[in-house]
């Protein structure tokens, strides 16, 4: 099965195809699609370019990437495994 | 340092509008990504794996307090309260929003900073040795030179669409503290046969896929010739270099292709066409620069301090601190410290906002209000007076800001690699983290001395790992991070590229191995030899065997 995947427009950050056409945050929320759905969709990520920056498809076993770039997607999914951007989320959990 | 001009301030604030007004068509879809692509680069934007990343130049890698306070408020309102220092002493912020660019820009310019030519084929950021003005081995100050390259190259109609980036590095003294035989072109300033700065020029230098050291082009360009000396060059690999093929674009393919004899004559045929005196610096024009980075107003004051040194015996980690930190100045009862931002386990490069505030406070309180990045990923006070080091240090250390391991094992440069880069195969800030662990104990990295670790994620480079000490690459093998190690290389006078010694290493066997390698060098070393030396006495098989021998046992 497949993810689309892409950036949002307004902040960058990792976006998901959801049920119903939504446009979802986590990859637990995106909607799996089949070889067919996932061209589809595709193509209809490809022409709503106020909100999908260059999209493209994943390949994922239930909804974990898999595939020759399944560690950059995870990155991609969870965030960076290191550093401050950790140290950040963890102010803001707390606060 | 040096001020804005009206020009300066013109150009910046032009820019940030037309900037302002291609994000909002952007935001309402009225340009395409393709098309917006460019036009973000130009302003240093990146869109990165999570967010966009916004990449701010530091000319040369000189700042004030009030320029660093304003990092940390682009930090804190418009990011996740942390910045990134590069390999070419910019800053990068890495979870802007695209509607908030404009206003970090204008924030920014408002201190005189700007993100114009952080990205792009064009002239990057100069850089130079982090001691100018400092180091008393220094025939003449590079920053004046690096204000007028900086100036010459600013969106320069003939340069702003070059075959690939080129990069520029200055220096001032033999000592090489800057990598510039890793340059696109390498400047040393020498003393001329008239007794004027001239200048020993390298080209065709340059890492990534395809690294080079640079070559010697010329030994002796004269100052007053500089700028059509550098137009020569850039108008010859302009027309001769490859644009069919981004991997072999740069000039150093160029030199490598036609040969260094080759090249030179066709930047000598440039040269002699140029129009000189269009390209020449006026003598009063280099004397307003060179009042700019004029010493600040030293005390007059002894060699030695009797407060420091008692300090320094009172207190052991004051001591260390002092012993590795701590750079000599040429002016008396001065010294420069060297901020590491490589805590034992943390991100190189990285330091958050509160940081940024601290370092702007020792700056304007003890540092004649000046701070610099290094190449190295790390901040320097370039003139606090050896009575103020404790104080310095005091806070310092109540910031996490006192590691002491400047030039040492866990000062390690790294790339972000593919915890946030688009480019990376493999990660770089665990590895580095793996390593900064492993040889956390001080005692340890004294004793090993002098030693780079650069690490990157990909054949980009970023990291610098072809001229590590030892080297670090992180490749893709079907999916899984592995881990390349390479040993003997070098950034400065003695340029080297590193060795690859063996097949690549998955993740967790790569501090491992490298602590093999150190001990193997402890074993035999001749006395007072550093690493480095030591690798080009034996060369790398020593180290290879080190590496190597209990896994090839074990496997």
């Amino acid at each position: 099965m497949k993810l689309l995947t892409a950036n949002r427009l307004n902040d960058g950050r990792v976006i998901y195809l959801g049920e119903a056409d939504q446009v979802v945050e986590t990859i637990d929320a995106a909607y799996p699609l089949d070889a067919d759905a996932a061209q589809a969709a595709l193509a209809q990520a490809q022409s709503r370019p106020a909100v999908f920056v260059n999209p493209y498809l994943i390949e994922v076993e239930g909804r974990t990437p898999s595939g020759r770039d399944r560690l950059k997607e995870s990155i991609r999914s969870l965030g960076p495994s290191v550093g401050h951007s950790l140290d950040f989320a963890a102010r803001s959990e707390t606060a | 340092m040096y001020r804005y001009d009206e020009f300066d301030s013109a150009l910046v604030r032009e820019r940030i509008a037309e900037f302002s007004d291609q994000v909002d068509r952007r935001s309402r879809g009225e340009l395409t990504e393709d098309e917006f692509k460019p036009l973000r680069l130009m302003n240093g934007v990146y869109l990165q794996l999570h967010a966009y990343m916004a990449r701010i130049a530091i000319p040369y890698g000189v700042m004030n307090s009030r320029q660093m306070r304003r990092l940390a408020h682009v930090a804190r309102t418009y990011d996740k309260g942390y910045g990134h220092f590069t390999t070419r002493t910019n800053i990068q912020f890495n979870w802007p929003a695209l509607q908030d660019l404009p206003a970090i820009l204008s924030d920014l310019a408002d201190v005189e900073m700007h993100a114009i030519q952080t990205s792009g084929n064009c002239v990057r950021n100069v850089t130079t040795d982090v001691l100018a003005g400092v180091a008393d081995d220094e025939i003449e100050d590079p920053r004046p030179w690096c204000e007028i390259i900086r100036q010459w190259s600013t969106i320069h109609p003939e340069f702003s669409f070059l075959p690939r980036k080129f990069k520029i590095a200055v220096i001032g003294a033999e000592k090489d503290r800057a990598a510039i035989r890793t340059h696109d072109v390498g400047l040393q300033i020498v003393r001329g046969r008239d007794g004027q700065a001239a200048f020993r020029v390298f080209v065709g230098g340059g890492q990534g896929r395809l690294p080079h050291i640079a070559q010697e082009i010329a030994s002796e360009v004269p100052g007053r010739s500089l700028l059509a000396y550098l137009t020569a060059i850039l108008r010859a690999y302009n027309l001769l270099g490859r644009r069919d093929n981004i991997h072999k674009a740069r000039i150093k393919i160029l030199v490598a292709a036609v040969g260094l004899d080759a090249f030179r004559e066709e930047v000598e045929r440039q040269f002699a066409v140029l129009s000189q005196e269009d390209l020449r610096v006026p003598d009063e024009e280099l004397t307003r620069i060179k009042a700019y980075f004029a010493p600040p107003p030293f005390a007059e004051l002894p060699a030695q301090s009797a407060a420091h040194d008692a300090a320094r015996r009172l207190n052991p980690e004051f001591a260390r601190f002092v012993r590795i930190n701590v750079r000599s100045h040429r002016q008396p009862g001065y010294a420069a410290v060297v901020i590491s931002l490589k805590p034992t386990g943390g991100v190189p490069g990285d330091i958050t906002a509160d940081q940024m505030e601290v370092v702007a406070d020792l700056a304007r309180l003890w540092s004649f209000d000046e701070v610099r990045a290094s190449y190295e990923q790390n901040l320097v006070l370039p003139h606090v007076r050896l009575d103020d080091l404790h104080a310095v240090w005091t806070r310092l250390r109540e910031a996490g800001l006192a590691t002491p391991n400047a030039d040492l094992a866990t000062d390690i440069i790294a790339c972000p690699g593919l915890d946030y880069c688009t480019l990376a195969n493999a990660r770089s800030i665990p590895v580095a983290q793996a390593l900064s662990r492993q040889f956390a104990d001080l005692d340890l990295q004294e004793r090993l001395g002098p030693l780079r670790i650069n690490i990157s994620g990909c054949i980009n480079a970023c990291g610098h790992h072809h001229v590590g000490h030892i080297g670090v690459l992180g490749v893709d093998r079907k999916g899984e991070e592995y881990y390349q190690i390479t040993v003997g290389g070098s950034p400065d006078e003695q340029a080297a590229l590193g060795e690859i010694v063996g097949r690549s290493l998955p993740s967790e066997e790569v501090a491992p191995a490298v602590a093999r390698a150190l001990d193997r060098y402890l074993e035999v070393r001749l006395t007072g030899e550093t690493f480095i030396d030591t690798v080009r006495r034996l060369g790398a098989d020593p180290f290879r065997t080190a590496i190597y021998e209990p896994i090839d046992a074990a496997a």
